[in-house]
């Protein structure tokens, strides 16, 4: 999972192999690399809905560098 | 009275002001409708009286100034029954038609008494002003411009517009945290604290949103939230600079003013306008049951799907094998079979050869005996009929050979040296060997020479050697 991707990209690409899994598209062959790339998929997701990494700090920061400045 | 002196009529300012108070009274004596705009309240908190400064611009110029009075009694009727039917205060810069008395005092000049004011003009002004407002930002191209932002898939980070203090924040915030608990949701709520309603909150919350947009990577949307203030000055959100800056702000912002009286055009023009604080927080966490359901399913549609995928693999590859061991089974008997048939035709077909090969064989022995006996029939009678003519032939025969020797003899004879010598010729010997050739022999050897009859010694006197030999 070392690939960067948003959870947007994530959420969607996991809706494809759910519909591909459904219509049936997916053979046993490809069966165990889709899941595992669905695991990874699913924990970005669920990771995204657990977990925020703003701070309230380094946007004060950021807003007060910017009024500093010339407005 | 005044006074003469000089043949001039000299007043008082105190008469002046008085006659002036008389022909006005005599000029104006009723009350007016006057339409005009209310530049300033001045409303004064102790006495509970309004001096309210009137103003007629044209081409944004003062043509007409007057100052005015509203007594308290007046002021609290008034105000009351604009809140009633405007949902907002008597305040400054609405335009207003009221009913006035024009009055000169002496001692504090002209001014007009202000008895009533018709809320329904200023209401249609506001109106007025609200649907100029939109058609500003229609004239723009900015009326939607918000609206068709992107929604992200989850307003996590959210920039709020609110005040700490607010029952409609509070409500806002009481159902985000409880969906953090219930749900183990996370969001990143950041109070902007502003001014929600009256004049003074349209350069607050522009303020505010200029600060967000500074940061607006930090956060996915923009939410105003207010409520548990009553309706009472919302028309500061149909300000045309508010709405604008609402509509080309670069996040998509979602509003819950929580109000009962009709849509403002901040609301208009928001992505999303979710009426109160309550509902605005739960359309956020819809969103994200929207984002949660789905990948809850997946995960178990892929489980669901895949083990039965496995299990449709496996019972396929049992039959697949019942199958194999079937149609094995069956190709193996059956080439038993025809290996079965194949042997019985060979066997049979290989007695059949040998008896016929048998019976060509027997036709060949017999045959042969018969053509051996003919042959030696005729050989027998070959040899009978040789025996027969054998003795006579033999005799023919040895008479031939008989002659031919009698006639080789006789030239046998003829060549015997006797004969020769007969002839005349003779032999000559040096040493007991015949010589023939008399270079040999030297003169003085002794040599003999034998004739028919007779030898003869002699010494040899010359020798000559004849080459007519050659």
């Amino acid at each position: 999972m070392n690939e960067q991707i948003s959870y947007a990209e994530a959420f969607e690409e996991l809706q494809e192999i759910v519909s591909e899994i459904e219509q049936g598209e997916i053979s046993v062959d490809e069966l165990s690399i889709k899941v595992k790339r669905a695991a990874e998929l699913i924990k970005i997701c669920k990771t995204k809905l657990t977990t925020t990494e703003e701070n309230v700090n380094v946007i004060l920061k950021e807003l007060n560098e910017s009024t500093d400045g010339p407005a | 009275m005044p006074e003469v002196s000089q043949n001039r009529q000299i007043y008082s300012l105190h008469e002046i002001a008085q006659q002036i108070q008389e022909a006005l009274s005599v000029q104006f004596p009723s009350a007016y409708w006057i339409k005009a705009e209310l530049n300033k309240l001045n409303y004064y908190v102790h006495s509970g009286h309004c001096y309210p400064e009137l103003v007629e611009k044209k081409d944004g110029r003062v043509i007409a100034q007057m100052r005015s009075v509203l007594w308290r009694t007046d002021y609290i009727r008034v105000n009351s029954q604009f809140k009633q039917v405007l949902n907002e205060p008597l305040k400054d810069g609405i335009k207003i038609l009221f009913l006035a008395n024009i009055v000169f005092h002496p001692e504090y000049g002209l001014s007009l008494r202000i008895l009533d004011i018709d809320p329904g003009y200023t209401l249609g002004d506001l109106e007025k002003e609200k649907q100029e407002t939109i058609r500003k930002l229609r004239a723009e191209g900015i009326y939607d411009q918000n609206k068709k932002l992107p929604f992200p898939l989850l307003p996590q980070r959210l920039a709020i517009i609110s005040v700490e203090s607010s029952k409609g924040y509070a409500d806002f915030m009481r159902i985000i945290r409880a969906a953090e608990e219930d749900w183990n949701y996370r969001f990143f709520p950041m109070l902007f604290p502003s001014l929600l309603q009256g004049d003074d909150a349209v350069p607050s919350m522009i303020r505010q949103l200029r600060q967000i947009r500074k940061v607006k990577h930090h956060f996915d949307v923009v939410a105003i939230i207010r409520g548990g203030g009553g309706d009472i000055g919302l028309s500061c959100y149909n300000h045309f600079q508010l709405a604008k800056e609402i509509a080309q702000f670069p996040l998509p912002v979602i509003t819950g003013i929580g109000h009962a009286t009709n849509e403002t055009v901040s609301e208009m023009v928001a992505f999303e306008n979710a009426i109160t604080p309550t509902k605005l927080a739960e359309m956020i966490i819809q969103k994200y049951h929207d984002f949660s359901v789905p990948v809850q399913g997946a995960q178990e549609k892929i489980v669901d799907y895949s083990r039965k995928m496995i299990a449709d693999e496996k019972k396929k590859f049992t039959a697949e094998i019942r199958l194999f061991r079937n149609v094995s089974y069956h190709l193996i008997q059956r080439h038993k079979t025809t290996l079965r048939e194949n042997t019985r035709i060979v066997a049979r077909n290989s007695q059949f050869m040998f008896r016929n090969e048998r019976e060509t064989q027997q036709g060949l022995v017999q045959k042969l005996v018969r053509e051996v006996t003919i042959y030696c029939t005729n050989r027998k009678h070959d040899i009978a009929r040789i025996s027969q003519g054998l003795p006579r032939d033999s005799q023919v025969f040895l008479k031939s050979k008989n002659q031919e020797l009698a006639s080789l003899e006789s030239n046998l004879n003829n060549l015997k040296p006797e004969n020769v010598l007969k002839r005349g010729y003779s032999i000559t010997y040096l040493n007991e060997h015949s010589v023939t050739d008399s270079s040999k022999i030297k003169p003085g050897d002794l040599i003999h020479t034998q004739l028919f009859n007779g030898t003869i010694t002699s010494t040899v006197h010359t020798t000559s050697n004849l080459s007519n030999h050659e």
